[in-house]
């Protein structure tokens, strides 16, 4: 404010000092229009007035010392005052100006930033929606999968005793001949191969018929870690044979989860098993349990425990991942695997209000994700 | 040596025979086959089994009733029965044996090995 007054007044000492030494010449008095419109527009109303009345004031006495103010005082008097006054009407008009200007610039800014507020809203709206979208999704695939799943088990508890009889049947006759010196090394074989073929085939049918007559969950509060141990234990042998080394980071004093512990036991040898099947050349095996605070989000907050089971085979390719945890979706060839491994996997997670993720890392291999809920809000 | 005597019952003719084969062929047992249920009990007081091994899904009579029938008769009451089944799945035999309500199933198909451990089992006791 001061700054603007002083630089003010500087402009008017000059016009007055240009004024005086161009003599009478009326249009030069226009140039204080300079000052006045720069200290009403910087300084406000009362600072445009005062350089205004400032200028009439340099003016009267540029004028009195060219021909001193005897002659015509009262011309010069009203003189004075009319320039004062345009001088003035013209701060006025100018400080109203900047006013206005300064006011729409704010009001601008106002409305911008609510816009950018809106906007952002408006995103964060989206991308809700699409994650509702996308969780529907799932949900309405797992449905179509569970129905699957529903239908392979009434099938298979209606085909059980047709198919059941005949395989044991098959499978007394081969235990028979097993019994009994045979004539060849290959003999020997096909009689193996026979009694392979009649378990292969009740292990399917086997499965199958677990989905139609699902025992209920029994689920008793247990130690994920210790869940995991006993499960290596089962394939440790199978982890030696392939040369497969297992790295265990296991987070202590997880809290305890409300599992089904044979239930649990099978997800974890189907994971160490895929995992192995994926490493015929050995590799290493990474078993990570953690617990993870969970905030906010659009599921309920609290903390999760997290499993991560990791190879180092070649991975899943991205066309089979979508497919993976279908039931019968296997890439093994046949007799090696039955494509029922993850579906069960999948099913007895979510019975437990768990979940599952399977993904490639960046390093390569496969990496399985699961979410257990230690405090899940309803179980089926 | 007196070889365990064991009757078999089940509709398919071809399942007793194989079993029959396989557990005479060990040389420690004695098996009759029956392949028509309402016969059982007659098959029963003549043979005088030592255990009972029955199928469960059959026409006519199914195994818990021929199981009712052979506890009613006094010499049979205490005879051990093992049901053979096609239709418990695997979670509920665990892999091939259970002992639910107080009696001893096997899931068909049952492995040769798996049978003779069974049944020796419940000889001893
Ligand atoms: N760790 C893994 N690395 C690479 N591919 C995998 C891995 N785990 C699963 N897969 C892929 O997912 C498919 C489906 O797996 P799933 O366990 O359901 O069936 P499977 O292993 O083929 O058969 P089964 O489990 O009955 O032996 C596999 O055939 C394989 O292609
Ligand atoms: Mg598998």
């Amino acid at each position: 404010m001061l700054a603007t007054m002083a630089v003010s007044l500087g402009m008017v000492l000059v016009v007055a000092i240009v004024d005086y030494l161009t003599g009478l010449e009326i249009s030069v008095a226009l140039l204080y229009l300079v000052p006045v419109c720069w200290g009403a527009w910087f300084g406000g109303r009362n600072a445009g007035l005062f350089v205004a009345a400032a200028s009439a004031a340099a003016w009267l006495i540029h004028v009195m010392l060219l021909c001193g103010f005897i002659d015509h005082p009262w011309v010069l008097a009203w003189n004075t005052l009319t320039l004062g006054v345009s001088f003035a009407l013209v701060a006025v008009l100018m400080a109203t100006l900047a006013l206005t200007q300064k006011n729409l610039e704010a009001t601008v800014t106002k409305r911008s930033a609510k816009l950018r507020e809106e906007v952002i809203e408006r995103r964060q709206a989206e991308e809700q929606l699409r994650q509702v979208n996308a969780e529907l999704q799932q949900a309405h695939m797992q449905l179509i999968e569970a129905a699957k799943m529903e239908m392979v088990g009434r099938m298979a508890a209606g085909v059980a005793h047709e198919v059941k009889n005949p395989l044991m049947i098959l499978g007394m006759g081969t235990d028979y001949f097993l019994q009994h010196p045979v004539t060849s090394e290959a003999e020997a074989m096909l009689l193996q191969d026979m009694k392979d073929a009649v378990r292969r085939a009740t292990h399917i049918i086997n499965l199958m018929l677990d989905f139609s007559k699902p025992r209920p969950l029994h689920l008793v509060p247990e130690d994920l870690n210790t869940l995991v141990e006993n499960s290596l234990d089962l394939v440790r042998h199978q982890f030696l044979k392939q040369g497969i080394e297992v790295v265990r980071e296991l987070q202590a004093d997880l809290p305890a989860l409300p599992l089904d512990r044979t239930r649990m036991e099978h997800v974890f040898v189907n994971l160490f098993t895929n995992a192995a099947q994926a490493m015929p050349a050995g590799g290493t095996l990474t078993v990570r349990s953690s617990l993870q605070e969970v905030s906010g989000g659009s599921s309920d907050p609290g903390c999760r425990v997290m499993l991560e089971v990791e190879d180092t085979g070649p991975g899943i390719r991205p066309e089979h991942l979508p497919k993976i945890f279908e039931a019968f979706y296997t890439t093994k060839p046949p007799g090696q695997g039955t494509g029922l491994g993850l579906a069960i996997v999948r099913r007895i997670l979510h019975i437990h209000g768990a979940n599952i993720v399977l993904g490639n890392r960046s390093e390569g291999g496969a990496r399985a994700t699961l979410t257990f809920n230690p405090t899940p809000k309803s179980l089926p | 040596m007196n070889r365990k005597r064991i009757l078999v019952i089940d509709d398919e003719a071809s399942i007793t025979r194989g079993i029959k084969l396989n557990l005479e062929a060990l040389g420690t047992f004695e098996i009759r086959q029956v392949n028509h249920a309402p016969d059982a009990v007659q098959s029963a007081l003549e043979f005088k089994p030592d255990l009972v091994l029955l199928d469960i899904v059959m026409p006519e009579m199914d195994g818990g009733e021929v199981a009712a029938r052979l506890r009613e008769i006094p010499s049979l009451k205490d005879t051990p029965i093992i049901f053979l089944t096609a239709i418990v799945s695997h979670e509920e035999t665990q892999g091939g044996e259970a002992y639910i309500g107080g009696e001893d199933y096997l899931a068909k198909p049952v492995d040769l090995g798996t049978l003779v451990q069974a049944i020796n089992n419940r000889l001893i006791n």
